[in-house]
């Protein structure tokens, strides 16, 4: 299984992930979304913050939590690798995420992402233990 | 690949293609596209019409859900969306409706000099400029602004740099709005918004926004080129950019309101990015003011680069920027959300016209249109691919009565981000520029690959459309000879 696929769109680009839980479900999300920001192999998870988010379902939380991540990445300057998913429900997420800062030596911003849409977004078990999202970001 | 939309689309003449409202359960409005018949194959290749009958669903939507030649699958809208609603009558206002870039916009720049004259200078000319303005992803601006300098930005937009004295005191008359839209409060906006923006401000970003030395290579309509100050041979400068991290935050931090709202106010839309609230609700009000706030960051922005370019060429010339008639033609919106007054079915009424990808083109005695150009209209600002130039239109009165005075914002896309990259593997895009005559500089090679010319629809084409349907006019084509990108 891989944990993430991107999608093709006209002007922006789509990203679906798969977890075998929701919580492998929603750190593929953010796995792949932060690939589609930067190389993610010169990436060390050596510093930690700790993410809460909430949403009014797991599709409204998936949105709201990349774009919690994508803040930290724009404001803090973070590239983030490592996500441990503390605690997920319907209507709240709590997260350690481990990455360090952007240093322009080591790492390449391959572009910017500037949020993640509402757009088709998706959470669903497609098959018992089997999850899949879709989201769609702005480009 | 995307899925092809097989809807329907009636021809109501060689410019115009209807979505009747029986296609969709919930369409208020009809749609309309404008687009040329051999367009609307390419149209149909992806969901962009099924989003402009998901918008004809927006409560209180008065007219059409409208697309400019120029449409393109978006989220929410389609890029190249138009939409009113009613703000007396419970019209909502969406954030979808105007993007993460809000006031993603144009200013067109003129010199009195000529491509006779610049030419000689442009392999030293770029470089200063790709010096002077930062660019590209996570640049930084040059000038640190503490947080009440950023929220004069946010009141004041182009006018709190202008009196910082980064730009000339009649620059503000040529910006729509004036460069400083009313309704802006800095207190509704996120302490997240505040942190994401306040290093962009004065940065071009990255993306599809670049900054372009153009040559009026051909004139349309010589009376109204001279009304704008325009001549042919005569060099002018392009900047395409909004309102960066600061914009994209605001929207975020709206949706997430939004979508809560929508159960509140009892609205139900066919997509989520559609989230909206009635305008005059207190979270339509809020999302108005700091939306206010992100477009008039925005043009404090295009405002301190256009005082850097006015630097450059006289660094590079020798000349004040007073003597190279360095003056800004006009700057223009094409992502925002406006409080606007139209006549609807022989009425006039109060609207807040959304437009996502789309251009405002005021025709002639609206107050709203600089002295300057009222007799005529206004210039709208029609940015090419890289590489393939630029229009100059001017508004209509058709526009007026048919489309709340709007009309296209550039090529649109039609190929996707990866399609391009596949289809530019291993070419030199620079070198290939360079033989058509184009100088590029860009500060990733990534950036233009992605944005290479066949990625998106001929500005022709699209500038075609507008012409045949009356809704802008053209004035002059203008002809690339150096790009800066991101």
């Amino acid at each position: 299984m891989k944990p993430f696929e991107i999608l093709d769109h006209t002007a922006d680009v789509g990203l679906v992930a798969w977890g075998e839980t929701l919580e492998a479900l929603f750190a593929n999300a953010a796995m792949g979304m932060f690939s589609l920001i930067s190389e993610l192999k010169n990436v060390e998870c050596h510093t930690t913050v700790t993410v809460e988010v909430k949403g009014n379902d797991y599709e409204d939380l998936l949105v709201t939590w990349l774009n919690e991540l994508l803040y930290l990445f724009e404001a803090e300057g973070y590239l983030l690798k490592c996500f441990e998913i503390e605690e997920l429900g319907q209507y709240y997420l709590r997260a350690r995420v481990s990455g360090e800062p952007v240093d322009q030596e080591r790492h390449t911003i391959q572009r910017v992402v500037k949020a993640c849409t509402y757009y088709e977004v998706k959470v669903e078990e497609v098959h018992p233990q089997l999850f899949r999202a879709q989201v769609y970001f702005d480009i | 690949m995307a899925e092809v939309w097989s809807g329907p689309l009636r021809k109501l003449d060689n410019w115009r293609w209807v979505i009747p409202r029986e296609y969709k359960k919930g369409m208020l409005v009809e749609g309309i596209i404008y687009a040329s018949e051999r367009m609307t194959q390419s149209i149909r290749k992806d969901q962009a019409p099924e989003q402009v009958a998901n918008v004809a669903c927006l409560p209180g939507i008065v007219g059409r859900s409208m697309a400019m030649p120029d449409i393109h699958w978006g989220y929410g809208f389609p890029i190249g969306g138009v939409a009113a609603t009613d703000i007396e009558a419970g019209g909502v206002i969406s954030p979808g409706g105007v993007g993460f870039d809000i006031n993603c916009g144009v200013r067109l720049i003129k010199t009195n000099l000529t491509e006779e004259e610049v030419k000689p200078h442009l392999e030293k000319l770029l470089p200063v400029l790709f010096r002077n303005i930062p660019s590209g992803v996570g640049s930084e601006g040059r000038i640190s602004f503490s947080v009440s300098d950023l929220k004069k930005a946010m009141r004041e937009g182009a006018r709190f740099m202008i009196k910082r004295g980064f730009g000339f005191p009649e620059d503000e008359e040529y910006i729509e709005e004036r460069g400083a839209m009313e309704g802006a409060d800095p207190e509704v906006v996120s302490a997240k918004a505040m942190e994401r923006g306040k290093g962009q401000l004065g940065t071009l970003g990255s993306g599809n926004h670049f900054l372009e030395i153009e040559v009026v290579e051909r004139v349309f309509r010589p009376d109204i080129a001279e009304i704008f100050g325009l001549f042919s041979g005569q060099v002018l400068i392009m900047v395409h950019t909004g309102s960066r991290g600061f914009g994209h935050q605001v929207c975020t931090d709206a949706l997430q309101t939004m979508q809560n709202a929508m159960n509140r106010y009892g609205i139900k839309v066919p997509d989520r990015q559609l989230a909206c609230a009635p305008f005059q609700s207190p979270e339509g009000q809020e999302y108005f003011a700091a939306m206010a706030c992100a477009a008039n960051f925005a043009w404090a922005n295009r405002q301190l680069i256009t005082h850097w370019v006015r630097e450059s060429f006289e660094e590079v010339f020798k000349k004040s920027a007073r003597d190279l008639g360095i003056e800004v033609l006009y700057d223009v919106a094409h992502n925002i959300a406006k409080v606007e007054e139209h006549e609807v079915e022989g009425k006039k009424k109060k609207l807040c016209v959304h437009r996502k990808g789309a251009t405002r083109a005021f025709g002639a005695k609206r107050p709203e249109v600089p002295g300057r150009y009222r007799s005529v209209g206004q210039p709208v600002l029609i940015p090419g691919d890289m590489g393939t130039g630029s229009y100059v239109l001017l508004g209509t009165e058709l526009a007026m009565q048919e489309t709340f005075g709007s009309t296209c914002h550039g090529a649109g896309r039609v190929m996707s981000r990866s399609e391009a990259d596949r289809t530019s593997r291993g070419r030199n895009i620079t070198e290939e520029l360079k033989e058509k005559g184009v100088l590029v500089m860009a500060e990733s090679k990534a950036t233009l690959r992605e944005e290479i010319p066949e990625a998106y629809k001929d500005v022709n084409d699209v500038v075609q459309v507008v012409e045949e349907a009356g809704i802008s006019k053209r004035v002059v084509y203008a002809r690339p000879l150096a790009v800066m990108k991101g």
